[in-house]
């Protein structure tokens, strides 16, 4: 089979994650050791705790990689459906594209100035994209 | 397609319900013997409300199970577009056990000794499969 181009923001979306990911690393762990937090003898605890010992600036990075573990799943299974059922292409593709593109804003916008407004845009903006393409799922596979 | 791959991710889904049931199986226990009752606890609860109530030890199960609800979903994102390209087999389906097996690892640890540098070791190790993995993803996506 033809390799499916919905598959493309998909995997843009997982890497994009993967940098976040890189992003909370590079700026934690000097943070914990400007804290004094003694990483050698650490047990247990989560990675949420820090929230209440590191710079929030520092954090913002942590919650963001989380926030792309949540609702992103819902879209990979969605992309997996469409391709799936055939309906991976057109509307469908674009849909796909924009919802990677709001969630990259999304994610500059909470790590960095993090103006709640501005994300809750972002966030409902893309959460539509979500439905959209949910709403052709259904449509795909009840139909 | 290629069927191979999404065995290491059947693996990991058991494994996911496997910690399920041990958060369960330690977890009543401990509420019993710390007085929580849940026929009386009031409504809203949530399992991140027991911290400090229930013995750390016992919440470090949940805190894993909750770990294996956050990159794994892009793992298996991941597993499910190598298998649709055909790129499921030789190096990925080796990286992929390797996650499977890493995470596996991981969450005996966290689970019970719990000392976090090893920990992020174990998490380090098992992003770079997936890092690695995701980057060939895109590779046959976009090509």
């Amino acid at each position: 089979m033809e390799n499916s181009l919905l598959l493309q923001p998909m995997v843009a979306l997982i890497l994009w994650t993967m940098l976040i990911w890189l992003w909370m690393y590079v700026t934690r762990i000097p943070a914990m050791n400007k804290a004094k937090i003694d990483s050698a003898n650490l047990v247990g605890g989560k990675g949420g705790d820090l929230d209440e010992l590191l710079p929030p600036e520092v954090q913002w990075k942590a919650h963001n990689y989380n926030h792309l573990l949540t609702e992103p799943t819902l879209f990979y299974a969605i992309c997996v459906v469409l391709i799936l059922s055939g309906q991976d292409y057109g509307l469908n593709l674009t849909i796909a594209w924009v919802y990677v593109g709001l969630r990259v804003l999304h994610s500059l916008v909470q790590v960095t100035i993090n103006r709640v407004l501005f994300r809750f845009m972002l966030f409902s903006l893309s959460s539509l994209c979500i439905i959209a393409l949910a709403i052709h799922a259904a449509i795909a596979v009840f139909h | 397609m290629d069927i191979a791959i999404l065995a290491p991710a059947a693996v990991l889904i058991v494994w996911s319900l496997i910690m399920l049931f041990w958060m369960a199986a330690t977890r009543f226990p401990a509420m019993a013997k710390s007085g929580a009752d849940l026929a009386k606890a009031p409504p809203g609860g949530r399992g991140s409300d027991l911290e400090g109530v229930i013995p750390d030890k016992v919440n470090w199960k949940s805190h894993n199970y909750t770990h294996l609800m956050e990159q794994p979903t892009l793992f298996y994102a991941t597993v499910v577009i190598l298998a649709l390209v055909n790129a499921g087999h030789g190096l990925n389906l080796y990286l992929a056990w390797a996650y499977a097996i890493i995470r596996i690892i991981h969450s005996i640890w966290q689970a019970t000794v719990n000392l976090v540098n090893v920990r992020f070791m174990l998490f380090i190790a098992s992003t770079v499969c997936l890092l690695i993995m995701a980057t060939n993803a895109l590779w046959a996506t976009l090509f």
